[in-house]
Formats: C-alpha cells, structure tokens, sequence
C-alpha cells in the first residue's frame, strides 16, 4: 500500500497538468517538480520494482533513448519514457506519473512495462539511487556548456557518483576515454559498445582528414591517470577511438557489442547499410560468438553509429537481465531499430510544399562539428540555416562555436544566419573562409522571415539544413507550426 | 615591389589548452595577416616540443581545463621556462587568455590557501575565489585610441576604438605588480579582480586577458595592434601594417550591442 503522500503528490501533479493545459501550457516538468515537493521520495517509490533503463552523457540522449523506446515497443513491450529535455528530476517524475495509468493496463493485459529515462548527466548523481536502473547507459563526454556544468571530470564524478547508487549494469562507450574509466572500480557489471576498429582504421585511412590550419579543439588527448599522450590507431571523431596509453598501459577495451562500416558509401544518405555485432561471452568450449546482423541506419550520420548500437547493447542486456533473451536478441533488437523514426531536431525530413527542409539540433562543439560534416557530405544540401541564440537554457557563452573546425567543411552555396548571437555566427562563417557575399545574416526578430526566404530560395527535390540550437530550436518549431502550418506531434 | 612578409605563429599547448574558443583568436591572427598578403606560417608546440623564440614572431596562449593545466604545468615552467621568459624580456610578441595569463604570473593560490608555483615571467599573482565571473565584458584601452587616432569615434561611446568586447568566465582574481600595467579599464564585467576597475596586463609585448568570446574576432584592431608590434619587431620600424577594413567586424559587434540592449531574460 501507498502512502498518503504518495496519493497526495500524484493528485497534485493532475491537477497541476490540468491547470496547465487549460491555459494551453506543455506540462512536461512542473507536475513532477509539485509531486516532489509533496513527497520527496516520490520517483524512488514509482520506480520500485520496476524495470528501468537510463541513459546519460552529453551528446546523443535524446536519439538513443528514442531508438530503445522503439526497439522496446517493436518488440512488444509497453513503455513509458520521458519527452525529450524533460531528463532532470521534475522531468522524470512528471513522465512517470503520467505513464501509471498505462503501466496498469498494460501490467493488467499481462503486457511487460519497461521504463526508459533520458537524464542529464549533471542531475544523475542524484536521482539515479531513486530510479535504481537495471541497465544505465553512458553515452560519451563533451564540453558542453562549461558555464554550467563546469569540467568534465567534474561531470564524470557526478556520473560515477550515481552508478554508485545503484546495482545497475553498465554500458559504457569503448572508443570515450574518459567515459571508459568509469569502469574502474565498477569491472563486474561494465560491458561496452563502440565502432570496431579494424573499419575505423579502413576508414581513416582511406579517407583521411581535411585538414584545416588548426585542429578542433579536443576534449582528452592527454591519460587521465598519467598525463602522457594517447596514441591512436584509429579515430572515428572528436576524441573518440582505438586510444591507448604507452606509459600506463591504459587502453581501449573491446566492446563486446561493435558496429562494422564502410564509408565507401556515405552515412549521410538515406538507407546507409551497417553491420552490429555481438560479441557474445565465451561458452564452454565455444569460444566467443559473434553474432552480426545487416541494418539500414534509421537516422542518418556517423554519431548515429554510437547511438544505434548503444541502444541494441542496452536492450539486448535488459532482455539478459530479466530473463527475455527470447523476446529481445540480439536479432529482434536489431531489425527492430530499423523502424525508429527521427525525433523533431533530431533528422528528421520535413516536406514543406515541394521542398524539403531538415533540423539538426546543436548544443555544443562536437555536435556542430558532426552536423556540419553531415550537411558537407550530404548530397541533397542546398543551403544551410544556423541559429544562435545565448539564453541560459543554451549557455551565455557562445565562445564554444570557434572550437569547432569549420575550416575543413564545406558549406553549401548560400548560408543563412539567425538568433540572437547571429552577429558572431556571421563571424564564425566569414573566417571559416566563406565569402561575405553568400552569408546572409538577419537578428531574431527576422529569423521567421530569413526562413521564408531560405524555404523559398532552395530548388526542389533539394534540401535546406536547418541548424538551431535549443532555444532558438524552440522558437523555430513554433514558427513552423504557426507559418506552416506543420502539426505540433513533437511534444 | 616590396618582399613578401612573413608571420609565425607560436600557438602553444593547443591540445590542452583550447577553452572556451581561444582557438578563434589564432584564427583571427591569421586571417587579417592573410587578407593583407602575409604569409603565415602556425606552428603548434606542445609538451616536449622544443620552444625556440627565434622561430617565431607572436606566442598565443590560451586557458584549459584544471585537468589540462595540470598536464602541462611541469613542462611550461619547469622546461619551456626559462625561454619563454627570455624570449619576454627579448620583447617578443604574446597574447595569453584566462588561464595561459595566470601561469605567466608568479603564483596561484587555490580555495584552500594551497599555492601553486607558476612561471614568474610577469610581476602578478591570482587568487582562486568561489564566485565565478560569467559575463559578457566591455573594456576600454588607450593604446588603441590612440593608435587608430584617425578612425576615432566618439571617446566612451560603441565607436571608440579602445573599446574591446569580450565574454569572461574565471573564478581567479589577479593581482598586478609595479612592473605590470593593467590592459583596459573596465567598462563593464569584473575584469582582473573585480575591485581595482582594471583587466588584464601588459608587461612589454606581452598582452594578458580574461578575455574568451573569443577576444580576437571581437576586437579587430586588437588583432591588428598585436601583428604590428610582432612585424615591426621583425621588419624594423619603418614597417607599416596595411590598412584593412573592419566592416564585418563592426557588423558583429553592432549585433552584439543590438542583442545586450535588449536584454537577455529569457530562461
């Protein structure tokens, strides 16, 4: 029985959600933020005794929580998950109350529920003990608004802070080194995922950098434990790659679920065919088995390599771990990611009249850097949008944009700039190398108007790249829903 | 004609030391060299590479993580040490940001009263504090005002060229020694302490900051103030910088003031 806190605090966030909606407000944090006040230990008590999986790091939530839920559903199972940027405890628990009513049903219909919840990397620390994971996931570590969150080791100490908290088995990135140490200390429950670098190797080779006059600026290239250069065999991006330390010995565990490609194909068309593997641990006499199996990349771009197996190895291990090995392979789990569809922002193609328009949310350095290579190599690009805004939401600090190495991407023909800050986008393009002449820059109050332009400018059967980061991603949705008319599913 | 010119950029520690955007400020060196026709050769030096100052003509550098400046502490004061400080008191040209300017000074002091030896190349010293200064940042800076005596907009308004731009984000308060005169005044932000009014340091060619946003892209005539020094020291005196336009510059700067007048409350 519960208690009558607990009562208390679901009434409230009801009433709360009611209250919003009537003034047509998204209710996706404040009931859960009124439901805490009421009994603090209200996401411990909606979590118990059920099967959650938790997903972390700086870049990638949002698409890797959205591939589990699918793969979860695909493969029958019912599933509540938090919507995207909710992933703080407010957030969390709003989600979870609002998904009892489909849990019971579900419980009744004899359906298995599975809770899948983003959270932010510097709030896991402490809500990781309430939600007591069965799977956590650790997806990698970027700077990503240092102004907020401060340094990364600080981020990971929070990370491993909550892993302690819980008896959760780990998934952590093969190829991150300073996501790969949360390891230590943690070597019975770890497993890993990540690129296998015999096809990151081909790949560095046969396709070498481009070279700017100056490297991005990069997050680990020093050990952590002793100080010395990482010595990289293969690199797939940012610091992220076959590493290892000639000092300390410190180096790259092979991921017992691997991802084999071939850029001689290009991941930012539709329809890229990769391989996923599983490593299986040795039976008997056995040996290791590897199981692989051929999918088409539902979401385009090589970061959505890392995103796609990491959501197969965690639901592959929940299935493991409670008892489903049938009912979630590694086989279903696979052919089941090739249903997910693209989270708004996150991808996904929107046809507005005969054009076509695409957004690709940035946060932070690594993330403009994968969208920019991703726009540089798609073939249907015909011009590119990109949105600064500065609010808190966003970081105040915009310095991060020339950390990024523009100067080996090529932009599309025409450029676009808006936000708040697009007086030190404009900037950032222009000395990249791209001529004044193909920039067009206007402020916020304009960015609806540039769209209109940019929609209008592209050809058909070409694509415009829409580049925003979160506020400015905000602003833009309602824009395309007020001026397009497009519905508003994302919520 | 005239022989072509040459710049060399010493860009130290650039894979420990790339905090909040200072790789712009290389950017913004090279590219106002390029645009006027100067050749420019960037070299990287890291841990172990050897640092000659007759190699080059300007030293950057920039701020990094706690972890990152850890990394490199032993080998900038303890190897690189006693070149680099030659090669200040030579007058050679450096710009250094946030945590490149507090490793220049002579100490550190942490929360915890725990005093990190730093080089000593320059009479300051900085105190770790609680309270970090995150802000967008406006100073003013004479040398400028009068070096661009021709272009000079209205003293104290948007158009004075000693007006320099930036964004700060530091928890240290320096502290600056005779030697050591202050960079700009502080028009708006913390600056070096946020007590005395003052930011920054100036101790021959060497150009200390706070200042990320980044600095240089911001503030053009800064950048061109540093290439001048660093080629005249080169060239000799006679040597005369192009002139070069500053027009998108001064487009970014008016979408920043643009964007501080109205105000930035949203969540």
């Amino acid at each position: 029985m519960q208690s009558l806190r607990y009562h208390t605090a679901i009434a409230s966030a009801k009433v709360v959600r009611a209250a919003l909606r009537l003034f047509g407000r998204g209710a996706t944090t404040l009931p859960g933020k009124v439901a805490v006040k009421v009994d603090p230990k209200i996401l411990q008590k909606l979590c118990a005794g059920r099967d959650c999986v938790t997903i972390t790091g700086t870049n990638g939530k949002t698409t890797t929580t959205h591939m589990i839920t699918d793969i979860f559903r695909n493969c029958g199972y019912e599933v509540v998950t938090n919507v995207s940027g909710a992933n703080l405890l407010s957030g969390v628990t709003t989600s979870m109350i609002f998904g009892l009513k489909a849990m019971k049903k579900a419980e009744k219909s004899g359906k298995k529920v599975i809770c899948v919840l983003e959270t932010d990397e510097a709030a896991y620390g402490k809500i990781a003990c309430q939600i007591k994971p069965k799977v956590s996931l650790v997806t990698n570590l970027f700077r990503d608004q240092l102004d907020r969150f401060g340094e990364l080791a600080h981020t990971r100490e929070l990370i491993a802070k909550g892993l302690d908290t819980c008896e959760a088995d780990i998934l952590l990135n093969s190829d991150d080194s300073l996501v790969s140490e949360l390891y230590k200390g943690r070597e019975g429950r770890t497993l890993f995922y990540g690129l296998s670098e015999e096809s990151m190797h081909y790949n560095n080779v046969t396709y070498p950098d481009k070279s700017g006059v100056l490297p991005a600026s990069s997050d680990a290239e020093y050990c952590t434990s002793c100080k010395t250069k990482y010595t990289y065999t293969a690199r797939s991006f940012g610091h992220l790659g076959a590493f290892s330390c000639s000092k300390c010995g410190k180096t790259r565990h092979a991921p017992r679920f691997y991802v084999e490609y071939d850029l001689a194909k290009n991941p930012s068309d539709e329809g890229y065919e990769l391989t996923l593997c599983d490593g299986k641990e040795k039976k008997e006499d056995a040996g290791t088995v590897h199981l692989k199996q051929k999918v088409k990349l539902p979401i385009p771009g090589m970061h959505n390599f890392y995103n796609s197996i990491a959501a197969v190895a965690a639901c592959v291990r929940m299935g493991e771990k409670i008892g489903d090995n049938e009912g979630l392979s590694f086989e279903k789990c696979a052919s089941a990611l090739e249903h997910v569809e693209a989270a708004f922002g996150r991808m996904e193609k929107i046809a507005i009249g005969d054009k076509t328009i695409c957004v690709l949310l940035v946060k932070n350095p690594v993330g403009l850097d994968r969208a920019l290579s991703f726009v540089a190599g798609a073939s249907d690009a015909d011009g590119i949008y990109m949105l600064l805004n500065s609010n808190i939401a966003d970081g105040k600090d915009v310095s991060w944009i020339w950390d990024v190495d523009f100067e080996s991407k090529t932009f599309p023909e025409k450029v676009y700039v808006s936000g708040d800050r697009y007086g030190d986008m404009m900037l950032r393009v222009l000395y990249s190398g791209v001529d004044r002449e193909r920039i067009i820059a206007k402020p916020m109050e304009e960015c609806a108007e540039l769209l209109d332009q940019a929609i209008s400018d592209s050809a058909v059967g070409k694509c415009l790249y829409i580049l925003p980061n979160y506020t400015s991603m905000l602003a833009l949705r309602s824009i395309l829903v007020k001026r397009y008319h497009l519905k508003d599913f994302w919520k | 004609m005239e022989s072509e010119k040459e710049l060399r950029i010493c860009h130290m520690y650039p894979d420990l030391l790339n905090l909040y955007g200072d790789r712009g400020n290389v950017l913004s060196l090279i590219r106002r060299a390029e645009l006027r026709g100067i050749k420019v050769k960037l070299v990287p030096v890291s841990i172990d590479d050897e640092f000659d100052e007759n190699d080059f003509d300007i030293v950057f550098l920039g701020g990094g993580q706690d972890a990152e400046q850890n990394v490199i502490r032993k080998d900038f004061v303890e190897v690189k040490g006693p070149k680099v400080k030659a090669a200040i008191e030579n007058g050679m040209v450096f710009l250094c940001i946030c945590g490149g300017y507090q490793m220049l000074g002579k100490y550190y002091q942490e929360h915890d009263g725990t005093k990190i030896e730093c080089l000593g190349a320059i009479d300051v010293y900085t105190v770790g504090e609680d309270v970090r200064y995150i802000q967008d940042t406006i100073y003013e800076a004479d040398f400028l005002r009068s070096e661009n005596a021709l272009s000079a907009g209205k003293e104290g308004t948007a158009s004075d060229p000693a007006r320099l731009y930036g964004f700060e984000n530091h928890s240290g308060r320096t502290y600056l020694g005779e030697s050591v005169k202050p960079m700009a005044k502080v028009i708006e932000g913390a600056g070096n302490n946020g007590k005395d009014g003052y930011e920054g340091a100036i101790y021959n060619n060497v150009y200390c900051t706070y200042s990320h946003g980044s600095f240089l892209p911001k503030n053009p005539l800064m950048t061109d103030h540093l290439l001048r020094l660093a080629l005249k020291r080169r060239y000799g005196e006679d040597y005369e910088l192009p002139p070069l336009g500053t027009e998108n510059e001064d487009f970014a700067r008016e979408a920043l003031l643009r964007y501080k007048e109205k105000g930035n409350t949203a969540p």
